[in-house]
């Protein structure tokens, strides 16, 4: 690596005098939100900067709040260097996470580290600590220039607050902010009129709309509207879903005007033999199909890594993605590649972009054909596969209203148990795993090898995975539909805030930036892609960025991001002004502000 | 097997995803309702006829590289443009020179992608040309013969079973290929005697291609680098350096350039000593000076120290002047591009490296950059791995396994401390490996490369590798192997390739550094091992000038100077307002395995690089608004102006 390299951190000489020096009554005291309250906070605390083994780092004073970990630099200047170049976000500074993001925390001592269990209690000095988050970030503090008790009482306020033991523990219940939603084009698949309209969208016919989970009374699992085979009454719906696991019935998603369309269940439960139940359901299918053409049934118990695989492939992945010393960093860099296979990520991306397109070629052959999805409970490889299968063949999923709508449908109302999965709350029944994230990556794959297909950007797709463990948006804070329905009816009422609103987080000019200038809106073809390995990339943007020494001065991808951005803009100027007639004036306004932030601007730019 | 015609398939794939229909300017004019446009077409669908986009939308397969690509092109245009000429279908394309030495019929081609092909084999002086006749689109095969490296027969009189006989060529550009002979046709021992012949031409007392290629290009390209206008360009002569002419006979250094920059203060005495206690006379000389703060950049081969660690006072005073001549540093690095213990191994052999005491001030750092050898081994695994297909299972770990990434990433990251040394601590770095040919012009190639934006050019580009390989004497005859039968030849070596592997490298983090795209590498790659050009021919100048290759042949840059836009970047126009110097991250986690050069004859490779096609798309588009506002506004000037001059 290259050791000169300055990484924006300030270093301190690290010896008592110098510290005395800085008044850290001039420090800004984080900002609180609407119902948020203070736990504990440290001053004079060290941010040891990423990789620098202990040898860089920053003075300031760090917060433990009933939302977030703050840490705020007593060196003021740090902020403007990141402001212009990076994402800002309305709700977290720079040197602050949610919550809801923090995996582990370790008690670093001389020579070992400790994990730290939830709702552990920590009696003994804390020196240092070290924090890594879900979406890769580490934080490493050092008390050694703090009071007395400063880490163990942050260390202690983590462990408690980190890890609620139950979900109205979250912030988002305190969260008293009134929300005020700007959301359009974004259809949530709560009430029966999404559906109808996606229905009609798709010109898929023989299906119908059923009210027979109203009131989740048929499964708490399912959204209160359904789409079920026209020819299958409300009381066979009733009695079949008692046969499948999770109560999850063939449900409709999507569908083409030929007559096929895409169906997701669960399995029948492992206690009952009789497949009776199932082949009933299965037989409405076949009769909804315009040609009565038996579906495919595609089993994704069996080929498809599990959620527990998923995990420990995530946990590897992150291992690689989070060197805690420059010698960690440079062993793995040794042997990157082999290590990198022998976290099967990017086999799980390559299996679930080919078992998508074995459903794809199904309902895209000359006799289309109704693909049936089948797994275990119903609500985690089916949100995968059935979201990919409709982005490789629907255009409209790969807008940016789109793919929300897709992620509402496929995901939230659909039940994919975001709660457990993200571990939001501890000690949960079902374990946690990274679907959401694999489902990203293999968007991500997607939008390399089709990068006009896609009215959005990477930066937004790390978002997405950035604003998940954000505990104030309700979109992937639940189980299930009906959970959220309990919590807003319920004795303390949580205000439903769309995660899909960006100006609750975000200014404009950094929403601009989740826009693919590439985007061709005429690109409407289905998508085919490379799906081996070989052809699969590491998402460097999402799993790198926390590792300044990776970042490429004045260079990467964001060089051409902005370049087109330049472009598309000076096209549409000129567009303008052919249109309004009005063709005085300079050509280029603007170019030169263009090419100023260019010069900024470094590969890790808009996160 | 699927026996359909590749570009049936193709055609298939295309309609599949409607990748080229979408992004091809056709769309882009209905969009804009321009009908102006189509006049332009020619000068603008780059993405049509760059390589990779070719294979899709032209009648050609894999087994193209690029040099055939524009060729078959170009005779498409003159066919067009002379339409009463019209060229049999098994007549091969010919260059000006090239004649066609032999024919067979009724051979199969094995296509390892789409099965087998039967047709017609040419092969003329320059190339081997093949053109199938049972399918509708002929599967066409154009090999350049410099690229091949070996010549095998496959199967005896005793082979059984379809396409067992026949022939196998094995090229040094990541491919091989085999052709089927009928037995009672009594083809194969033609082909393969007119094949070795013009493949291997020097082993059989014959000239290479160059020397007979007589086509005229509107530029002549062995006028890009001048040394001493190149000397001047960054400033020299000064005070503190000095153009010498010493070596105007090659007589100090029979491998270096005529034409050299030394310390001023150095006397011609000093050179001839210092020159034998370097190896070959490769005494250190100026490759790069920093404009402002007078960093050098000197390359040189390793000194003659010895088991018994010999020093030279004059050696030492040299390096010396060299660290005098840069005031704003009192000390001074010295790079041995090898690993310590190679060095220490190559006392043994008399030579060695700079102990610190006998060069004080000067610090030596070691590099870790493997020989020659190792280069080689990494590559024939490489090829393994992505020829004819791609291992799929555990490519991850195959690629780990060949080192040849790691070995990007050693190069990479010397050129880089180099970078630093220089910009950073304005300090000058001597460059050397054991004879300061291979990895020396690696190192002082890419350094330089990182620190001048000038060799960011097409043409600077051009000049870097005149100077820091051409002239400085990399042994292209000995590492490609020019014409020579001698596969297995321990001097050949794939050096040249990784230096143009790490540029590819760079220019993936620094997308808009640069004026040239990744068409014009490929383009550079493909001639240096075709022989059509002279550019790469001979060992040193001085053998170029004894063969008169100047006179005689005509240079690569020639070519591609006179096909400019094929290689221009589109991102570069912001480049004018760019950093100076670029620091690319040598981290593994960076580098990535050049699929569109080594893998490119995988035809599912071919989707590659859409972004720059949709730049390149709305560039025109931009071009195109900008001169219908230039035209509206004209037309409005013109209308006050009238209505001025004749007021009713």
């Amino acid at each position: 690596m290259n050791d000169s390299k300055d990484t924006g951190f300030k270093s301190y000489i690290l010896d008592e005098g110098s510290l005395e020096s800085i008044s850290l009554n001039d420090l800004n005291r984080p900002k609180l939100l609407d119902g948020e309250t203070l736990v504990t906070e440290a001053q004079k605390v060290m941010m040891y900067a990423p990789l620098s083994d202990r040898k860089k780092g920053t003075l300031g004073i760090l917060t433990v709040t009933t939302f977030k970990l703050s840490f705020i630099s007593a060196n003021d200047k740090e902020e403007e260097i990141s402001d212009d170049c990076y994402q800002h976000s309305l709700l977290l500074g720079p040197y602050e996470v949610c919550l809801s993001s923090i995996d582990t925390i370790y008690q670093v001592g001389e020579r070992s580290k400790k994990k730290l269990l939830p709702g552990q209690n920590v009696s003994t000095k804390v020196k240092e600590l070290l924090i890594i988050c879900k979406n890769m970030r580490v934080f490493e503090f050092s008390f050694k220039f703090a009071d007395k008790d400063s880490g163990k009482n942050i260390a202690n306020a983590l462990l408690h607050h980190a890890y609620p033991k139950r979900h109205p523990l979250l912030f988002a219940y305190d969260y008293k902010e009134p929300y005020y939603k700007t959301l359009k084009d974004v259809k949530m698949f709560r009430g029966t009129e999404d559906w109808k309209r996606e229905l009609q969208r798709t010109g898929c016919k023989n299906w119908r709309i059923s009210l027979a989970n109203q009131n989740f009374h048929m499964s708490p699992l399912l959204p209160q509207s359904l789409v079920v085979p026209a020819s299958v009454t409300d009381s066979s719906l009733n009695q079949a879903v008692e046969h499948f696991r999770n109560r999850c019935c063939p449900i409709w998603v999507w569908g083409t005007p030929d007559g096929a369309a895409l169906v997701r269940m669960s399995d029948i439960l492992p206690t009952i033999t009789d497949r009776t139940q199932e082949n009933i359901m299965l037989e409405h299918v076949r009769k909804s199909h315009a040609e009565k053409r038996q579906p495919y049934i595609i089993d994704l118990s069996k080929d498809c890594p599990s959620p527990k695989d998923i995990q420990s492939s995530y946990i590897k992945l992150r291992e690689l993605c989070i060197p805690d010393s420059i010698r960690v960093f440079k062993t793995q860099d040794f042997k990157f590649y082999g290590l990198l296979d022998s976290t099967k990520w990017l086999q799980h991306v390559s299996t679930c972009l080919l078992k998508a397109i074995e459903g794809a070629n199904e309902i895209c052959r000359p006799n289309p054909t109704t693909v049936v999805l089948q797994e275990g409970n119903g609500q985690d490889m089916n949100c995968v596969i059935s979201s990919l299968i409709q982005l490789y063949l629907d255009p409209y999923w790969r807008t940016v209203s789109g793919f929300q709508s897709l992620i509402q449908k496929e995901w939230v109302a659909l039940g994919h148990p975001f709660s457990a999965r993200l571990g939001l709350v501890a000690n949960q029944e079902t374990d946690p795993s990274p679907l959401l994230l694999l489902f990203l990556d293999c968007v991500w794959q997607l939008l390399q090898q089709f990068p006009t297909a896609f009215q959005f950007t990477e930066t937004y797709l790390t978002t997405v995975w950035d604003s998940a463990f954000i505990s104030i948006f309700d979109t992937f804070l639940f189980n299930c539909e009906h959970d959220r329905f309990l919590a807003q009816t319920g004795s303390s009422p949580i205000i439903l805030r769309s995660v899909w609103d960006w100006k609750e987080q975000f200014l404009e000019k950094d929403i601009a930036l989740f826009c693919n200038p590439l985007y061709d809106d005429a690109y409407l073809y289905r998508l085919k892609p490379n799906v081996a390995v070989a052809f699969l990339d590491v998402w460097t943007q999402c799993y790198s960025r926390w590792l300044p020494d990776l970042e490429i001065r004045n260079g990467g991808k964001p060089q051409i991001d902005l370049c087109n951005r330049f472009i598309t803009s000076e096209i549409h100027v000129l567009r303008q002004k052919l249109l309004s007639g009005d063709v005085n004036g300079t050509l280029n306004g603007g170019r030169e502000e263009n090419l100023q932030l260019l010069k900024k601007v470094n590969s890790f730019f808009s996160i | 097997m699927d026996k359909r015609g590749s570009v049936e398939l193709l055609n298939l794939e295309r309609e599949n995803t409607n990748y080229n229909k979408n992004l091809s300017l056709d769309s882009f004019h209905s969009d804009s309702k321009s009908s102006s446009l189509n006049s332009k077409q020619e000068t603008t669908s780059w993405g049509k006829t760059s390589p990779s986009k070719s294979y899709c939308s032209s009648s050609s397969t894999s087994t193209e590289n690029v040099v055939s690509t524009l060729e078959r092109r170009k005779v498409i245009k003159a066919t067009n443009a002379e339409s009463a000429v019209s060229t049999r279908p098994d007549e091969p394309p010919l260059l000006p020179g090239e004649k066609v030495s032999g024919q067979a019929r009724e051979v199969t081609y094995l296509c390892p992608y789409y099965g087998p092909a039967r047709g017609v084999l040419t092969v003329t002086n320059y190339k081997l040309y093949f053109r199938s006749v049972d399918r509708d689109t002929p599967n066409v095969v154009d090999v350049p013969l410099g690229v091949v490296s070996r010549i095998e027969k496959v199967g005896g009189a005793s082979s059984r079973g379809e396409n067992a006989y026949g022939i196998e060529v094995f090229c040094k550009d990541m491919r091989n290929l085999r052709f089927a002979h009928k037995q009672e046709n009594h083809s194969r021992r033609d082909v393969f005697e007119k094949l070795q012949q013009y493949a291997f031409p020097l082993s059989h007392k014959i000239k290479l291609f160059a020397f007979e290629y007589a086509e005229v290009f509107p530029e002549n390209g062995w006028n890009v680098y001048e040394p001493i206008a190149e000397l001047k360009r960054m400033g020299v002569n000064n005070d503190m350096w000095k153009i010498t002419k010493i070596n105007e006979n090659y007589e100090v250094c029979d491998s270096y350039p005529a034409v050299w920059a030394i310390p001023a203060q150095a006397t011609d005495d000093d050179i001839r000593t210092v020159a034998s206690f370097r190896s070959r006379g490769r005494v250190p000389v100026l490759s790069w000076i920093h404009t402002e703060s007078q960093a050098t950049i000197t390359r040189c081969s390793q000194p003659l120290v010895g088991v018994s660690g010999k020093r030279c006072r004059e050696d030492e005073r040299y390096i010396q002047l060299i660290m005098d001549a840069n005031a704003q540093s009192h000390k001074m690095f010295i790079m041995d591009a090898r690993p310590s213990a190679n060095a220490i191994a190559n006392k043994a052999k008399g030579g060695g490296y700079e102990s610190e005491d006998a060069y004080q001030n000067a610090e030596l750092v070691f590099l870790d950059i493997h020989n020659i050898h190792v280069m080689r081994e990494s590559l024939r695994k490489l090829k393994e791995l992505c020829f004819p297909n791609i291992e799929e299972t555990r490519w991850l770990s195959g690629v780990e396994s060949t080192y040849w990434l790691k070995h990007i990433k050693c190069i990479l990251a010397g050129a880089v401390r180099i970078v630093d040394k220089v910009e950073n601590h304005k300090t000058s770095v001597l460059v050397h490996c054991s004879d300061g040919w291979d990895r020396t012009a690696q190192l002082t190639a890419l350094s330089m490369l990182m620190l001048d934006p000038y060799y960011r050019t097409i043409k600077g580009f051009e000049v870097l590798i005149e100077k820091e390989w051409l002239s400085f004497g990399h042994k292209f005859q000995q590492r490609i192997g020019h014409g020579d039968d001698h596969h297995s030849d321990a001097d050949r070596s794939p050096v040249f390739l990784q230096f143009v592997d790490c540029v590819w490298q760079i220019t993936q983090q620094f997308p808009n550094a640069f004026e040239f795209n990744e068409y014009f590498l490929i383009t550079i790659l493909d001639h240096l091992y075709s022989c059509r050009f002279g550019t790469f021919l001979c060992n040193s100048e001085r053998e170029r000038i004894q063969e008169g290759v100047k006179e005689q042949t005509v240079s690569l840059w020639s070519y591609t100077n006179s096909q400019f836009d094929l290689y221009r970047n589109p991102l570069y126009w912001a480049n004018t307002h760019q950093q100076q110097v670029l620091i690319p991250i040598a981290s593994i986690r960076h580098i990535k395995l050049w699929k569109s050069y080594y893998c490119r004859w995988n035809p599912s490779m071919r989707t590659q690089d859409p972004v720059y096609q949709r730049i390149r798309e709305l560039l025109v588009l931009k071009e195109q608004l900008e001169r219908q506002v230039e035209e509206c506004r004209r037309e409005q000037q013109s209308r006050i102006s009238r209505s001025n001059v004749s007021p009713t």
